[in-house]
């Protein structure tokens, strides 16, 4: 009995304009929903691992928003089923708390289906002072499986010393000139990525990697699928740090490589189409974001 | 509901609650004096809020909640490196003074603060559900034996929503009147696994109604520093009113209790008025009202995922609850979100409450 990837679904936008981290999750979400023949009202756990969205919107979780535009119960059906949604965040590593959380959920019983979404978008043209990733949404189903280990082993490892390389803060920022029913200034989104933080994350993730591996009794040699994010600057390398085969390292193409919190669903929408995922018995997650936060999560058949 | 099984795993129970309330009070008529249209809004009379208590120079979301979750550390039997996972489930997240942290998330530095250095940790938001959703998440952690303890805790420094919409609140049909209701403060508990023959929480079930999900938006503001809330409170107040009986009947239900096993009800503290309401169509609806209920609005304001938080702590402190006792925590959030968390009272009463 496992806790398995059902589908997998990505949503980029698909004019030069701004989508929108909500759109782009419930497109990511009707696909992945169709591709799985799934009625969304099945959805009894919707967790939502995006930190960016338009207008930076604060309350309620980006989560329920998404939940009614699925249709996903937005009422509870007259035997009582309904959905519960929220959101987690915990930036790049968002996605691996997500499945942490619910696979627990699953494993207890709690719940038959849980759907994760992630997308990050700039929350508007004259709220934006910096935003270095792409604009792009994501969605997987989990579920429990009878026949499949799935996922089997996650672990979470901060170094709050190097907090300050990756932050993203709304500020409230005063206007040089205030002119009669200016409010004198404006909040603004900045999000900075300083010099070293990717040569930071992969020393991190390295050494935590490596523990984590041989802490679960996998070689390198064994590791079928490495879906390790940040894919730039990151991924490779610490493939070739572990002394993994660089053809299992995902690659998620330009489009999508500095995508954020979507980043592992996007990796693993890639390995499934192109049949690499199919083919895998052990695949290795390893995502590092800020904090410095970083997650490994095994997934086994 | 989505609910835990009822199965015979373990359970978990409040080990430990902490609180801290900034020292500065405003009482509500200082704020509606402040607006800057003439209102004529009866705010006190409205919502029963007579004061609400706001963060000083240095105070922030951050330091609210490090302040409470030391403040629960200081009763409990766990030192924080015992800790297995921190959740911060603040809607604000100023840190650094005005600053609303995205990322690195909130939970990596309160972490750091009470040195809880074997702890997983994350934020997690679901508006004043927030801290709720936190031990339900927990609750499956400890009770499926993932993890031993863990600590939920939010800091809200919410009073800024307030001075925000005293800038623009024209009447009492604004739909930033229930911004000016808002108080900060900081809330923690640890939750871990109850020994045999405890107390600990029976029952544990949310549920989004999610057709009402733009209800209350907030998003950071265009008139000031923080941010600013735009809430449909009637409207939220109808649904509450129509729907939570029967989703606490439904709740409920698993576990055999009915609402007359209840004998502390602490309903989301929004105003004194709206719970009045509340318990009546209660009554008219299920026949019955808990035996007390628990109000301590009129003090605090509604201090957002908090409220629940500070109700228990203030009533411990003051020797209301006996061991046996059964409190219903009931969550009435955006979204919409409706969480039901029952717990038996067990040794969070002998504890020492001196503030």
């Amino acid at each position: 009995m496992g806790v398995v990837i059902e589908t997998t679904a990505v949503a980029v936008p698909t004019s030069p304009a701004s989508h929108g981290a909500r759109r782009l999750a419930d497109t990511a979400a009707r696909h992945c929903l169709h591709e799985a023949g799934r009625d969304p009202a099945t959805v009894d756990m919707l967790v939502n691992a995006g930190v960016y969205r338009e207008r930076g919107l604060g309350e309620p979780a980006l989560a329920a928003l998404i939940q009614e535009d699925l249709e996903a119960n937005p009422t509870p059906r007259e035997d009582g089923h309904g959905t519960f949604s929220f959101d987690i965040d915990n930036g790049a590593c968002g996605f691996l708390t997500g499945v942490d959380v619910l696979r627990g959920f699953l494993l207890s019983g709690a719940i038959e289906v849980g759907m994760l979404v992630a997308s990050d978008s700039p929350p508007g043209p004259l709220q934006t002072r910096g935003f270095p990733f792409a604009e792009s949404g994501a969605a997987a189903v989990l579920l429990r499986d009878p026949h499949e280990d799935g996922f089997t082993a996650l672990r979470f490892q901060t170094f709050p010393e190097y907090a300050a390389l990756l932050e993203g803060v709304w500020e409230w920022r005063a206007h040089r000139r205030v002119r009669p029913g200016d409010p004198g200034g404006s909040n603004r989104l900045a999000v900075l990525e300083r010099p070293g933080f990717r040569g930071r994350a992969l020393d991190c993730a390295h050494d935590t990697t490596a523990r984590f591996l041989a802490d679960n009794g996998v070689s390198a040699g064994e590791v079928d699928l490495l879906i390790a994010t940040p894919e730039a600057g990151f991924a490779d390398p610490l493939g070739e740090r572990l002394g993994i085969d660089e053809n299992v390292v995902v690659h998620v193409g330009e489009r999508l490589i500095r995508a954020h919190t979507a980043a592992p669903i996007a990796a693993m929408d890639v390995a499934r189409r192109t049949g690499k995922w199919a083919e895998a018995h052990t695949i290795l997650f390893v995502s590092a974001g800020s904090g410095i936060t970083v997650a490994q999560a095994l997934y086994r058949r | 509901m989505t609910t835990e099984p009822a199965t015979s795993v373990a359970t978990a129970r409040f080990e430990s609650i902490g609180v801290h309330l900034p020292a500065t009070r405003v009482p509500t008529s200082a704020l509606m004096a402040s607006t800057r249209h003439r209102t004529g809004i009866e705010l006190e009379r409205l919502t029963g809020i007579h004061e609400h208590r706001v963060a000083a120079e240095g105070e922030d979301s951050y330091t609210l909640a490090v302040s409470a979750a030391r403040d629960c550390l200081s009763r409990s039997q766990y030192g924080a490196t015992e800790l297995d996972m921190v959740i911060v489930t603040s809607i604000s997240k100023y840190h650094g003074g005005m600053r609303q942290r995205l990322e690195p998330p909130l939970s990596l530095f309160v972490k750091e603060a009470i040195g809880a250095t074997n702890a997983n940790s994350f934020d997690l938001s679901n508006a004043c559900a927030g801290m709720l959703t936190g031990v339900f998440v927990l609750n499956d952690f400890i009770r499926r034996g993932a993890i031993r303890r863990g600590l939920v805790v939010s800091g809200e420094s919410i009073s800024q929503l307030g001075r925000n919409a005293a800038k623009q609140v024209r009447s009492v049909l604004s739909r930033q009147l229930a911004s000016l209701t808002l108080g900060d403060a900081g809330a923690a508990v640890i939750v871990d696994r109850a020994e045999p023959g405890d107390g600990g929480i029976d029952v544990a079930a949310f549920t989004t109604l999610a057709e009402h999900s733009r209800l209350c938006l907030a998003y950071p503001s265009r008139v000031g520093p923080g941010a600013t809330m735009y809430t449909q409170a009637r409207a939220i107040h109808r649904v509450a009113i129509d729907d939570s009986p029967g989703l606490v009947q439904e709740a409920l239900g698993p576990s055999g209790l009915h609402l007359d096993d209840i004998d502390w009800f602490i309903p989301h503290q929004t105003s004194a008025r709206a719970i009045r309401s509340g318990l009546k169509m209660l009554e008219e609806r299920i026949g019955v009202v808990p035996r007390h209920t628990v109000v301590n609005v009129e003090e605090y304001g509604n201090t957002s995922s908090t409220t629940h938080f500070l109700a228990l702590h203030r009533y411990l402190q003051e020797g209301k609850f006996a061991p046996g006792d059964r409190v219903l925590l009931l969550a009435l959030a955006s979204g919409l979100e409706i969480g039901v968390v029952v717990l038996t009272m067990d040794r969070l009463v002998n504890l020492s409450w001196a503030s």
